[in-house]
């Protein structure tokens, strides 16, 4: 099924990965009234015209779509905040920190608000090119990595995600020749000693 | 052992090794010509490598380096590790050294990390860079474990595309829409 994971290669699909993002508070400006909504996830409103009021993203949406709010462009998406982003994602080897899920939360706007983000255009090729600098920078650090620890800061979760399937095999492969070559005698060979095998292999049960 | 019935572990133990005998063994016939009907000590021959490591265990055997690990395989890939063909080579060439590395010459373990890392970089740049059709001569040359890598980047690089570039979000049942014609 199409936005279903696939359990070989990775763990989520994008379309699962922007499921997540539709957590994240967003400011919206309601134009009608209503009383708080009691939800699992916790209590939102009450809702009042031109009040503006905390609620996660997917309730953002869904009243958007029914005409019933404005949503507020976050702080983090504003052009001149992108701009300095870009900027400093392009001199320095670093990731900047941006929200963890900033390319969800962008796609998902540009959809289904657009009318809401002034200067849609310049944001969005704003954003496309910080995701493009960004992914390259990942790229030049995947070239870096051996088996010793990685640290990379503010990365996002879907370019956590789209490197997620490569970068677990190649570590696994990394991690799996250095052993091989620092601790050839300790752990691996004495079970392939020549040895006499006893007859009944001892059989390790599956705790209960 | 990572998984028993894991397909590519049971293929890989398939590979052929040559051993020395350092036992006669009555009963087995190495060699068709031959009507002795038994092994002589120091008799050479190949074996697959789940047979050689058994008796190997049971000290029958030596094992000696096996032609994807020898001198010459070694100096093509200290030369350019990225252009050596190992498909053709041994298909499960990292995990059959890995296995033999401890039995006949540890110096395999160095050779693999070294190969691995050179072309680890240059998968790298290739999954995430190049279109498909241009890469399949460079696929030719991956092993096993590299082409999984490689498809891992691709795959999921190709899934994110995809999302981003949207298309249709909701997607109909068939069953929907279908009785009543649209009011106009």
């Amino acid at each position: 099924m199409a936005g279903q994971t696939d359990s070989t290669m990775t763990l989520f699909s994008s379309e699962e990965i922007e499921f997540m993002a539709e957590d994240e508070m967003a400011e919206i400006v309601p134009n009608l009234r209503m009383d708080s909504l009691n939800f699992i996830c916790g209590d939102y409103g009450p809702f009042l015209p031109q009040l503006a009021a905390q609620v996660p993203l997917w309730l953002a949406l869904a009243l958007k779509k029914r005409g019933k709010c404005t949503i507020r462009l976050p702080q983090w998406m504003s052009v001149e905040n992108l701009t300095r982003v870009l900027e400093a994602e392009r001199d320095s080897h670093a990731f900047q920190p941006l929200p963890f899920h900033y390319v969800e939360i962008s796609r998902l706007l540009f959809d289904h608000a657009r009318e809401d983000i002034p200067d849609m255009y310049m944001v969005r090729s704003l954003i496309e090119d910080i995701r493009d600098v960004r992914f390259h920078k990942v790229e030049t650090n995947l070239e870096k990595f051996t088996a010793s620890t990685v640290t990379w800061k503010n990365m996002s979760a879907m370019e956590v995600n789209v490197i997620r399937a490569f970068a677990g095999r190649a570590l696994q492969a990394f991690y799996k020749h250095d052993n091989e070559q620092e601790t050839p005698d300790t752990d691996r060979t004495p079970n392939k000693q020549p040895q006499i095998p006893t007859d009944r292999p001892k059989r390790n049960l599956k705790p209960r | 052992m990572a998984n028993y019935y894991d397909i590519d572990g049971i293929l890989m133990e398939e590979e052929f090794v040559p051993v020395v005998f350092q036992k006669p063994i009555n009963g087995v016939n190495i060699d068709e010509s031959t009507e002795k009907g038994y092994v002589e000590q120091g008799s050479k021959t190949e074996l697959p490598f789940w047979l050689a490591h058994e008796l190997h265990m049971r000290q029958a055997v030596t094992i000696s380096v096996p032609t994807c690990f020898n001198q010459k395989t070694r100096l093509e890939i200290q030369a350019d590790a990225a252009c050596v063909d190992l498909r053709s080579r041994c298909l499960y060439f990292y995990e059959f050294g890995c296995k033999l590395a401890p039995l006949c010459d540890k110096s395999i373990g160095l050779l693999l990390s070294y190969a691995f890392q050179i072309r680890y970089k240059e998968v790298l740049h290739k999954a995430h860079a190049t279109a498909f059709a241009a890469a399949s001569k460079f696929l030719m040359l991956l092993t096993k474990e590299e082409t999984n890598l490689y498809e891992a980047a691709q795959s999921s690089m190709a899934a994110f595309k995809k999302w981003r570039m949207g298309g249709p979000r909701l997607q109909r049942a068939s069953i929907l829409g279908r009785k009543r014609k649209p009011a106009e």
